[in-house]
């Protein structure tokens, strides 16, 4: 296929990268390079239940500085509370507290990290997620800008989550948020990403990646939230390399941005692995979402649970793909799925495809899938008791949200995941 | 507040285009408790769905009014702000909504229309305890999703609770004493009884004596297909307990 064409001549995306990590260390610089021209060859990524073409993703610029920008007077209180704050994929604000930095513990945005902590970042970087993936994780690969580094020592435990905020302004073409999470053995640490901008008066482009590295016995929340404009389209990529005895617990809430395709990965390549996945999203008017999650199973004795709960209004679109993946020798393993979608109207449409692909027999894995209208002897129900129309509708989503979104195990998540649902009713 | 009256007058209702209702007259006022009693089938809770607006069935002619309000150019929340309030045969699952939290937004959707505050935690917390051991009912309830997993006399119960948490001025309580055991059906007369007064009527819906012996009708009514055929005092509940529907159908179905 054509490579795709780009409002952005390749020479120019050529140029900017040269000009823009000029300062990097030459490994970094030749992977960059290298995966720029996979970037620049390869199609658009075909997605069974979306289609890419008419989206016009090739009339986004590519590379191009966008002005200085900080976060609106509404969101200025994260100054207070966020670890790092990027805007238009820039470090504006970085806070650690000493104690962790006394135990060793790094905490960095990622082009600071490359200088601080070059054997760690090239020791990981690309081993999580595949770069070559498709196009716009390529894009993510080539000029990737500040997300987190994360480095907890061994059997340190980190007192309270880390948040980040990644922030676009209305003018920004491109935020390509790269993160990096290194738990060493026994570690322990909660880590929330947040994705929010500005609607723009052109679209946005977000190629966003992150990944994770459990040692053994390390363990890790990770919390996302995204809320990007209706003006951004976002790709998402996200993966976890799961040791022995470790434990990634995903929550994952999905409420913004016209386009949202995500994917993320647990591998559980050693024995005693488990991965806990929560997806939460919520569509409203066109917006299109594709969602994908993975539990690799390659070790023995692994666990995997995932579930997944949608809300779809107006003219919402959503696929939910769920894959239990079950490696030959991979025995006594436990995976399970189970994904239920709520509609809110006749116009919105969701696919949920559970898949289980087994290639071990002493195993147990199982779904369940489902998705369906509002129950409407329950709003009747509900208004019979004087509730308004709105208010049953609002009652009915909540509680079948709830036993979900209760379980997030981190507070101040769970509560930008309800206020979050609250926005997206009332919208 | 002025004395309750609900006057259905001639009402004619049909689901999917068959009539099931054919000309039913009726008044409860606040104060009175009439009961309806009728075989399977005969349309009573189809009565009692439409005096709440349930959209599955169609008024095809005839009144409903509430203190000569016009009830069927309601919506089901403005009737039930109105006063009305249904006790329903197959209470709703609601998962992942607490009854506690149910019934502080049902209380404050009432108040919000009398222009009133918001009931205080405090305030509803102490009031729902109140009525839960009034009803006999363990606190936890509360706590519990509304109805998910409750055996059918707890969710009658709960049906109860809500009645007392909300009160109503005109209860339609559509056999609410099905499923109950013997000590469940005094409990719940008694939560009906709590109410009864210038201000609170009720319209029972019912198969059997037994509550209708707590409950103390001052008006029985036997339905059948579609209409009141005959109305009397308790005594006809009794005699309709010995002789059977047959007894009524001979006697009285042939005067309509
Ligand atoms: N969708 C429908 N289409 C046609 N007839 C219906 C429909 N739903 C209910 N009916 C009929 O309406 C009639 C009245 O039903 P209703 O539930 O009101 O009876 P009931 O008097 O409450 O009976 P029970 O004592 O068994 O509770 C029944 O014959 C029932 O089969
Ligand atoms: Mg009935």
């Amino acid at each position: 296929m054509a490579p795709m064409a780009n409002a952005t001549p390749t020479d120019q995306v050529r140029k900017f990268a040269a000009e823009q990590f000029g300062d990097e260390p030459i490994w970094l610089r030749n992977r960059r390079n290298r995966l720029l021209e996979v970037y620049l060859a390869a199609p658009l990524p075909v997605r069974q239940r979306t289609s890419l073409k008419s989206r016009k993703l090739d009339r986004i610029p590519i590379g191009s500085a966008p002005t200085a920008a900080d976060l609106p007077d509404d969101l200025q209180n994260l100054y207070q509370v966020a670890n790092l704050i990027t805007v238009n994929g820039h470090t504006k604000h970085l806070s650690v507290p000493t104690t962790w930095s006394d135990q060793g513990v790094i905490l960095l945005p990622m082009t600071q990290a490359v200088n601080t902590a070059p054997q760690l970042i090239e020791e990981y970087l690309g081993t999580v997620v595949n770069d070559e993936a498709d196009k716009f994780q390529a894009l993510n690969s080539a000029l990737w800008q500040d997300g987190i580094f994360l480095y907890v020592p061994a059997r340190v435990t980190l007192d309270h989550p880390i948040t980040v905020t990644h922030f676009g302004s209305s003018d920004v073409s491109n935020v390509l948020p790269r993160s990096l999470v290194v738990l060493d053995e026994e570690a322990r640490a909660t880590i929330i990403e947040q994705y929010l901008s500005e609607p723009g008066r052109e679209k946005s482009l977000w190629a966003i990646a992150t990944e994770i590295v459990l040692k053994d016995g390390a363990h890790l929340q990770y919390g996302a939230m995204q809320q990007l404009a209706v003006t951004a389209e976002s790709f998402v990529r996200r993966g976890a390399q799961i040791g022995r005895d470790a434990h990634i617990y995903w929550s994952l809430g999905e409420f913004g941005s016209s386009l949202s395709i995500a994917e993320h990965t647990s591998l559980l390549s050693a024995p005693g692995g488990q991965s806990d996945s929560t997806t939460v999203f919520f569509g409203s008017e066109t917006q299109h979402q594709d969602y994908v999650s993975v539990a690799k199973h390659v070790a023995p004795h692994t666990t995997s649970r995932m579930v997944a709960r949608g809300v779809m209004k107006d003219d919402s679109r959503s696929v939910f793909t769920g894959v239990t993946e079950i490696k030959k020798g991979a025995l006594g393993t436990d995976g399970r799925q189970k994904e239920k979608i709520l509609m809110l109207s006749d116009t919105a449409r969701a696919d949920v495809i559970p898949s289980l692909l087994i290639e071990e027999n002493d195993v147990f894995a199982a779904h369940a899938a489902s998705a369906g209208p509002v129950d409407a002897a329950s709003i009747f129900y509900l208004m019979s008791r004087g509730l308004s129309e709105a208010e049953a509708i609002r009652m009915v989503v909540h509680g079948f949200l709830a036993t979900v979104i209760d379980a997030i195990p981190v507070d101040v998540l769970r509560h930008n995941v309800w206020n979050a649902v609250e926005r997206k009713i009332a919208e | 507040m002025a004395t309750p009256v609900l006057e259905i007058k001639d009402l004619h209702v049909a689901i999917d285009g068959t009539p099931i209702i054919k000309g039913l007259t009726l008044s409860v006022k606040g104060g009175e408790v009439h009961a309806i009693m009728g075989p399977n089938g005969t349309g009573k809770t189809s009565l009692a769905q439409t005096l709440m607006g349930h959209p599955h069935y169609t008024v095809t002619s005839g009144q409903v009014l509430l203190d000569g309000q016009d009830v069927l150019a309601m919506r089901t929340d403005q009737r039930a702000r109105a006063g009305l309030f249904l006790a329903m045969q197959y209470p709703s699952e609601i998962s992942g909504v607490t009854t506690a939290n149910f019934l502080r937004t049902a209380i404050n959707s009432l108040r919000a229309t009398q222009d009133k505050k918001p009931i205080t935690l405090k305030e509803f917390r102490d009031r729902l305890d109140e009525a839960m051991r009034y009803l006999e009912m363990d606190l936890q309830f509360a706590n519990r999703y509304l109805n998910e997993g409750f055996s059918g006399g707890e969710k009658k119960r709960n049906e109860i609770l809500q009645m007392l948490m909300l009160h109503p001025r005109i209860a339609v309580l559509d056999e609410i004493d099905s499923g109950l055991d013997i000590d469940a059906i005094k409990v719940v007369a008694k939560g009906v009884h709590s109410l009864v007064g210038t201000e609170f009527g009720a319209l029972v819906i019912t198969h059997y004596q037994r509550i209708l012996a707590y409950l103390k009708p001052d008006v029985v009514h036997i339905m059948i297909d579609g209409r009141i055929v005959k109305s009397g005092d308790k005594s006809l509940a009794e005699e309709l307990e010995t002789k059977g529907y047959d007894w009524v159908r001979q006697e009285f179905v042939h005067e309509i």
